[in-house]
């Protein structure tokens, strides 16, 4: 699995530690490495508010009828790869 | 109508409007009381041999459905917010027997397997003209929450109390079965509140609950548009908060309806000058259900629910309601007369974060039996129920353990919501001669997480 991050992965990292309050640097994310639960330990209240950041940031809204959001919030990685087939901004 | 003895599990007449799905390709969009009555019967049909039915079912509709399904078939439904796979196995065992009914196949691997539910949504009307009738005190479901000693306790319900509840809401928020109003509650059903509002409501007053998603605000928005007028926002104030920052221009909103945790009077104020909702506030507790309510921004005070009365000593407040057990109350409050009272706080041992209650004696317990952890404190930030992302600061001594085994390990037996960011490893905690970590303690360790 590559470490190596994308522009839009950095990016991503740094609004996730901002928008969470993480207690760890942007760096420390491993783009392949769970979100929620095992790896950043991520939990709904933190999907709430990360939803927030994305629409923000990014101007697309995440559902949850959508039958990918277990996967688009698996890493780091798949989250950015959504952002970019979805984003409006 | 019900007799002295009893209640029937809907009082709602068979063409009118239960619960309401988005629109799909393959079924319709209403669930009638016909229709939930048959696909309830169906079900009960097919349950399997055992006393307790645990409801994981995450869409309400199969929820409500399964929650009929056992009531009809006599069986007792046991509701936790905690879904940790280490809960779900210690109620097993404590209700030899329990099997679980949930939407997805067998994700626990609890020794009594799961029923799975198929589709609903097209379920037929029903022959049935009338709903079967539930004796008044046949227990029908235990709602679990974590008691003092951070042990969970299961809070029993029985038919007749929640009806009870169900009618005294009614008349508290004014329904009438003239217009009746479209319910779109973002609140799960296994937690009391949504249980009440979402799921008891509409089987007892004239109402229709939203059974598609409404977590996200784009969900909400979506929900709110494919309902009917007069809509019932039935949510909590951190979700109040995301979603004052999202919708604009949400269709009319006739009330919102907030609780879990102290709504500030700031948001509530904001919710009715934007959306020109009337926003109040429930108080309940998972031991008696909702008592009383209060328009946040006109009324600092709260009124009992018609049937509830308060019995205030100087050690603690009991509450009684209709139907149900005098109940010792967790919160701290002054009645005043006239069926009202203040609310002045928590004890301190309580933390309530995402709805959710735990104790910090059961959570410190939990810390101090993981292997190599010498001594160990769960502290709550200051402020934290105002903060979205403020979580529990955990401290540890374990000086051959890594932080991150710990963290795994309280993630097997914790509720996510309480669990830390980060285990913070320390020498030792500064407690004073009686063992116990004083104000001043908290505070320095506040700022050492604070520092790291």
């Amino acid at each position: 699995m590559s470490e190596a991050k994308s522009p839009l992965e950095h990016q991503l990292a740094r609004l996730i530690v901002d928008t969470l309050n993480l207690e760890i640097s942007p760096e420390e994310i491993v783009p392949d490495a769970p979100l929620f639960r095992q790896g950043l330990g991520l939990d709904s209240i933190d999907a709430l508010e990360l939803s927030l950041a994305l629409s923000r940031r990014y101007g697309f809204e995440l559902k949850s009828d959508d039958q990918r959001n277990r996967q688009i919030f698996a890493s780091l990685r798949n989250l950015a790869a959504h952002i970019s087939a979805n984003r409006i901004k | 109508m019900a007799g002295s003895g009893g209640f029937p599990i809907a009082d709602r007449a068979m063409g009118e409007v239960l619960f309401r799905l988005p629109a799909q390709a393959g079924h319709g969009t209403s669930i009638t009381a016909s229709k939930f009555l048959a696909a309830a019967a169906r079900l009960a049909a097919e349950l399997p041999d055992a006393s307790f039915l645990i409801n994981l079912c995450q869409n309400r509709l199969h929820f409500s459905v399964s929650f009929a399904a056992a009531m009809l078939a006599g069986k007792v439904t046991l509701l936790t917010s905690d879904r940790s796979v280490s809960r779900l196995r210690q109620l097993a065992m404590q209700y030899p027997g329990a099997c679980t009914i949930s939407e997805d196949s067998q994700p626990l691997g609890l020794p009594h397997g799961c029923v799975r539910l198929s589709l609903l949504e097209d379920a037929a009307e029903g022959a049935a003209l009338t709903f079967p009738i539930l004796a008044a005190d046949q227990l029908v479901a235990t709602v679990f929450t974590s008691g003092s000693t951070g042990e969970p306790i299961g809070h029993e319900k029985t038919w007749g109390a929640l009806v009870q509840r169900s009618r005294a809401a009614a008349l508290r928020f004014g329904l009438e079965p003239e217009v009746p109003p479209s319910l779109v509650g973002t609140v799960p059903g296994q937690h009391m509140y949504g249980f009440e509002t979402t799921v008891l409501l509409p089987l007892h007053a004239p109402a229709s609950s939203w059974c598609g998603p409404a977590f996200y605000p784009a969900d909400v928005q979506a929900a709110l548009s494919a309902v009917p007028e007069p809509r019932i926002l039935i949510t909590t104030p951190l979700q109040l908060r995301a979603l004052l920052q999202t919708m604009d221009e949400p269709p009319t909103i006739a009330r919102v309806i907030s609780a879990t945790a102290p709504l500030p009077p700031d948001l509530a104020g904001l919710a009715e000058q934007r959306w020109g909702s009337a926003v109040w506030e429930i108080f309940g507790a998972t031991e008696v259900g909702s008592i009383a309510s209060r328009r946040t921004t006109h009324d600092p005070l709260w009124t009992l629910y018609p049937g509830v009365t308060l019995d205030a000593n100087e050690e603690r407040v009991l509450v009684t309601a209709e139907g149900a057990r005098p109940c010792p109350l967790n919160d701290v409050i002054e009645p005043v007369p006239e069926g009202r009272f203040r609310l002045l706080g928590r004890p301190a041992d309580m933390i309530k974060l995402g709805g959710r209650r735990a104790s910090l004696a059961g959570l410190n317990r939990i810390l101090s039996r993981i292997e190599g952890v010498l001594d160990g404190a769960f502290v709550a930030p200051e402020d934290y129920e105002q903060q979205p992302t403020a979580r529990m600061l955990t401290f540890v001594v374990a000086p051959y353990r890594t932080a991150d085994d710990i963290l795994n390990e309280l993630r097997e037996h914790i509720d996510p919501v309480f669990l830390p960011r980060r285990v913070i490893k320390v020498p030792s905690l500064p407690r004073n001669e009686i063992g116990k970590l004083s104000q001043k303690a908290l505070i320095a360790l506040r700022a050492h997480a604070g520092e790291e």
